[in-house]
């Protein structure tokens, strides 16, 4: 069966009407998005879409396997192409034919693989390990990844001529906090879906209170979070012990708003206090006022830059935001010594 | 003097989307314009009275310039396409691949897209 596209978001219609467009073109996709965004589910729906639906649909984690393995795994090999290839052995490419060939975690291949698939996309041949004869690959390459490959591009980690031809049709889905009119229907699909599975013991929908809570959470895992989070639910059979503890985890991730381990606990003392290697430090510097400013500041800092990378470095939208003058944004952005991102290229 | 043709401009790129279609509206070409691939490939399923020819950007979300120029090329094998493609970016290899019938490398003179839309126009 097609696992479902849930969701009334503009972002979830959109992805919608486009696999409508293109399931029938075989054209190269790309889906990016945060883990358990549902990138899977996106692909069986190209796929079921398509004039490719009863071949088969082959996946492979290209982060699972170590290079060797995922090389021979892709293209297969001869009887004796090595020590201990005692028969041949097909490749997903090959078992692929007619149908899907779905990358997972596309990000991780290593450079040389990435440049023997950016043959096969561009050939539309590949050659088995041993063998000397090409065979004909005609597998639709739909590939996945939860990385920003823009950056591994320009970090010389990705080829960008291959990121050029995966890319043809590109599909992003935004992670579960940016869509939260989402989360009342999965949470009915989900509920729908399990209750069987669980001796039919019903679990009645969330109240509004926990519904708002349930919308609110910041899902950090996604779909496959709430997935996970409902079959707790339905084992428990009510909803009162998990929601108190997703309550519990959100007020912790608002403390933890930057990446920075240094914002937790004992360690931003230290950190303010200049105390990290040397304890002897002078002690006259020391004062509850500076160190209060200091703390203000670096607050101030993450809080302006994470708005002004959100806005795109708008400022007139940033400085609305933030409900402060555009002088003042301007002076503390100078004064915070804060810095636009390096443009790529 | 009314010119009869009618062209779709696609580019994700606001600014340049209203330049080229202002710049061709007052050639009068009649010119439609969509903000991306999607979008363009709707407009050219759905209007009745199709299109004399296409410009489409190369790099833009969900259908790429390269995409859309393969699917057009399938289903109005006829529709000439122009591609342009923005500095540093490098598809333009894949644009000649899925048969664009010209690559303008961005920044070009409006004057130089002119010129390549009437020679393709030109019976």
């Amino acid at each position: 069966m097609v696992p479902p596209l849930i969701g009334i978001s503009k972002s979830i219609k959109r992805i919608s009407e486009l696999i409508e467009h293109v399931a029938d073109t075989g054209l190269n996709v790309l889906i990016s998005g945060e883990s358990g965004v549902g990138k899977e589910v996106v692909a069986q729906n190209l796929y079921h879409k398509s004039i490719r639906k009863n071949k088969p649909f082959i996946k492979v984690n290209c982060a699972a396997l170590p290079d060797g393995l995922l090389e021979s795994e892709l293209f297969g090999f001869e009887r004796g192409a090595f020590t201990g290839a005692e028969r041949k052995k097909r490749g997903k490419f090959e078992l692929a034919h007619q149908g899907v060939l779905f990358l997972d975690e596309i990000g991780d291949m290593s450079l040389s693989l990435q440049s023997k698939l950016l043959h096969v996309l561009q050939s539309g041949e590949f050659a088995p390990l041993g063998s000397e004869k090409d065979v004909k690959a005609d597998a639709w390459v739909i590939a996945a990844t939860n990385q920003k490959l823009e950056k591994k591009v320009a970090k010389g980690l990705f080829r960008e001529d291959l990121y050029y031809r995966l890319n043809i049709i590109k599909i992003y889905i935004p992670p579960l906090h940016k869509r939260p009119e989402d989360i009342p229907l999965l949470i009915d699909h989900f509920i729908t879906k399990y209750t069987p599975r669980f001796d039919k013991r019903k679990l009645l929908k969330p109240s509004r209170d926990d519904m708002e809570k349930l919308i609110s959470y910041s899902w950090p895992g996604n779909v496959r979070e709430l997935q996970n989070v409902l079959k707790s639910c339905m084992v428990m059979g009510n909803w009162k012990e998990v929601i108190d503890d997703l309550s519990m985890k959100n007020r912790s991730s608002l403390f933890s708003m930057s990446d920075e381990p240094s914002m937790d606990g004992a360690s931003i003392v230290d950190d303010l206090l200049d105390f990290k290697d040397d304890y002897s430090s002078d002690n006259a510097s020391f004062s509850l006022k500076k160190i209060k400013r200091k703390a203000l500041d670096r607050i101030e800092k993450e809080v302006i830059s994470f708005v002004l990378e959100k806005t795109g470095w708008n400022r007139s939208k940033a400085c609305a935001i933030l409900k402060i003058s555009y002088k003042t944004l301007l002076y503390k952005i100078s004064d915070l010594d804060i810095k636009p991102p390096a443009k790529p290229g | 003097m009314v010119n009869p043709y009618r062209l779709l401009i696609i580019d994700d790129n606001k600014e340049i989307l209203t330049a080229i279609t202002d710049f061709l509206s007052k050639k009068k070409y009649d010119v439609v314009s969509a903000s991306d691939g999607l979008d363009g490939l709707k407009l050219l399923e759905t209007e009745q009275q199709g299109f004399d020819l296409v410009v489409t950007d190369l790099v833009m979300p969900n259908i790429s310039g390269v995409g859309l120029i393969s699917i057009i090329k399938k289903k109005f094998p006829d529709l000439p396409v122009i591609a342009i493609t923005g500095w540093g970016e490098h598809p333009e290899a894949l644009a000649t691949e899925a048969k664009a019938n010209r690559v303008l490398e961005k920044p070009f003179d409006l004057s130089e897209l002119d010129t390549v839309i009437r020679e393709l126009l030109s019976p």
